[in-house]
């Protein structure tokens, strides 16, 4: 059974996952930004968002941080820490393999960011974590898995087991899902949910249904035009309304039974930045007093 | 909000094209939209098929079909029907109907497993590949081989001759120019001379490097990691000549003038930058750029009069912020001269059928005038 949202993002480590497309970006946004509000150091963390400066960890007011990971630091990172002695590490760091292995080999890219994190959690009151879309982020958690069941013995190995039992921990770790009223999105979710629950079976995830259209007419109007040569196309702005409104009930019947939570479509405007979206969000997280 | 409007490329100029390959990120509506490009390549008189890269078999649901398989599939019957009933409908269809559509979903279950079947040389390399512990970390993270496959698919039909226009809709990425860098990507994985210094390194001094970087290395890993990496590499070792040639033959049929890309997006305060970016890295590529499609415009009805009030007041609110960031798109991408090849509807509701499809063929070009 699914958790309620609000079981879900207050915890210390959050994984914000889903689609692309879906606005992970500015959920997992306007959460660390609601967190670092009521006082609780925060990080937010995404991963080679190849927008922004890589690697450096960045200010971003009163309690917040931002880190965009990227993976061939971190490895050196991991390299130094493990390593211990600087002349070994560098040594190590400049042989052409280990260049070679930190950028193409399997798996070792994902392991990695996603051990940043890890090790980051412990200098944060929360860190909230935006997620790869659904495919590229399973593999983050694939590779760990992978890593741990391939090379027994290793720090790797102990490492990649300590993450898996964190993230598998209900009390330390949430896993949220973010969709779209729309069906592939929708679907999507529903796999990437089971995907997880092979990996985290006693940590579900929370679902958020995020640019809910403002609703008009009857939710339960059903498309009466299948079936004549009628086009999918919209007659008129209030016909395309009214269509949206039934469209998105009907499929948001793929999680019936699931107790999500939404966000309402926050409409574009010219002057919208990333961090005034992830404002407007926020104010609709605190009405609905999913953050404490 | 009614839209003055703007200069576009004819899309109908693109789909002469004997390959054409659409990249976008998921989400866009790239899928109903590359099928829908190669209904209308049909419309057009060509013998068309379409390749779509689809693990959900989404395409196979939203067309009403039970499946598609791994073969063409011989959708022509069915774009008949619609034509036919489009054109009793009095819409905007040719006379005549004399081209044909064909689907393919390549089975990508077991892409990886084909791939190596495909570049080893010999039954008993192939297992050995198989079989390394490495191979099947391997086989899970690396997304290269859905591209090659279906490059390797794409290279096949065109060889057939029996395609006036092939239509390849890329994988599902997070980045739209993953599909572009796929295939390098997985030839550096095949460079030779890294797996030549792990396998036969070439003197002793890098021998002994190697083995003072191993030794580190398998401190992190533990042992046996080095076992399987140099059997790995060695078996990549011997298929790289062979993947290597092949790789070569499908980046000529990419180069070359009778393909082209097209990038498909929607309207986001990014897509101006993302465009361009794309069209460098094309360029960069050697790889001919054909035009942009913006998907999902809510331009072509109007938000000016009507019911702005009450329970529509919201909605109106939505989609006249929604039509002033497309214009704003469209105005961008004008002032950088890009072509936009065709700004395709949002739609009310799912497709259904090939009949849905058509109506999103015909609304490419709403305007074109038929022979």
């Amino acid at each position: 059974m699914a958790p309620k949202v609000e079981d879900v993002v207050r915890r210390k480590l959050v994984f914000v996952g889903g689609k692309g497309g879906v606005g992970k970006t500015a959920v997992s946004q306007a959460i660390s930004l609601g967190l670092a509000r009521s006082g609780k150091r925060t990080l937010w963390a995404t991963f080679e968002d190849p927008t922004r400066p890589q690697g450096v960890l960045e200010p971003r007011g009163p309690n917040l941080w931002h880190l965009n990971c990227e993976a061939s630091l971190a490895f050196e990172e991991y390299a130094a820490m493990k390593i211990r002695v600087p002349g070994l590490t560098k040594l190590f760091l400049q042989n052409k393999l280990m260049r070679y292995l930190s950028k193409a080999a399997p798996g070792i890219h994902e392991l990695v960011l996603l051990g940043k994190i890890w090790f980051e959690r412990l200098n944060y009151d929360h860190v909230v974590v935006d997620m790869p879309s659904t495919g590229y982020g399973l593999a983050m958690f694939q590779s760990t898995a992978n890593f741990s069941k391939a090379f027994s013995g290793g720090p790797i190995y102990h490492d990649a087991e300590a993450m898996l039992r964190s993230f598998h921990d209900a009390r330390e770790t949430g896993h949220l899902i973010v969709s779209l009223p729309e069906e592939m999105p929708l679907q999507e979710s529903l796999e990437l949910n089971g995907y997880l629950m092979r990996y985290f079976p006693d940590n579900p995830a929370a679902f958020v249904v995020n640019r809910r259209f403002p609703r008009v007419g009857d939710d339960a109007a059903r498309d009466p035009e299948v079936g004549r040569w009628e086009s999918p196309l919209a007659k008129s702005a209030e016909d395309y309304a009214r269509k949206r409104t039934a469209l998105e009930a009907f499929n948001l019947r793929l999680w019936d039974g699931i107790p999500w939570g939404q966000i309402e479509f926050v409409p574009p405007s010219p002057t919208n930045s990333a961090s005034e979206v992830a404002d407007k969000i926020l104010s609709q997280i605190q009405a609905q007093r999913w953050l404490a | 909000m009614t839209m003055a409007p703007i200069r576009l490329r004819p899309i109908d100029e693109i789909l002469g094209k004997r390959v054409l390959i659409t990249c976008g990120t998921g989400g866009v509506g790239k899928t109903t939209l590359s099928a829908a490009m190669a209904l209308r390549t049909a419309l057009l008189g060509k013998k068309t098929v379409v390749i779509t890269i689809d693990p959900a078999k989404r395409l196979a649901t939203s067309l009403g079909l039970k499946s598609l398989g791994d073969e063409p599939t011989d959708l022509t019957p069915l774009v008949r029907q619609a034509w036919e009933k489009a054109r009793d409908a009095g819409a905007n269809v040719p006379p005549e109907l004399t081209g044909t559509l064909h689907a393919i979903i390549p089975d990508t279950r077991r892409t990886f497993d084909s791939f190596v079947h495909e570049v080893a040389t010999s039954p008993a390399l192939e297992k050995r590949i198989l079989a390394n512990p490495l191979f099947q970390i391997f086989a899970k993270e690396f997304s290269g081989a859905n591209e090659y496959m279906a490059l390797q698919r794409l290279q096949t039909l065109e060889r057939s001759g029996q395609w006036d226009c092939i239509l390849l809709d890329t994988p599902p990425s997070r980045n739209t120019l993953d599909f572009l860098a796929a295939p390098k990507l997985l030839g550096a994985m095949f460079e030779e001379k890294l797996i030549r210094w792990l396998v036969v390194p070439a003197n002793r001094l890098v021998a002994s490097g190697m083995k003072k970087g191993v030794a580190i290395l398998e401190r992190l890993t533990g042992a046996g990691f080095m076992t399987n990496l140099v059997d790995f590499a060695t078996a990549l070792f011997d298929v790289q000549g062979n993947f290597t040639s092949k790789l070569n033959s499908m980046l000529a049929l990419l180069e070359s003038p009778d393909s082209g890309f097209m990038m498909v997006t929607m309207a986001t305060p990014d897509t101006a930058p993302e465009v361009r970016h794309f069209i460098e890295t094309l360029a960069s590529h050697r790889f001919r750029f054909e035009g942009v499609a913006l998907n999902r415009t809510l331009s072509y009805f109007s938000t000016d009069a009507g019911q702005s009030s009450g329970a529509y007041a919201r909605a109106f609110e939505v989609l006249q912020g929604l039509q002033r960031r497309e214009r704003r798109v469209l105005d961008q991408l004008e002032a950088s001269d890009i072509r936009v090849c065709a700004t395709v509807p949002e739609l009310a509701r799912d497709v259904h059928s090939i009949e849905d499809l058509l109506h999103v063929a015909l609304a490419l070009a709403p305007e074109a005038r038929w022979k």
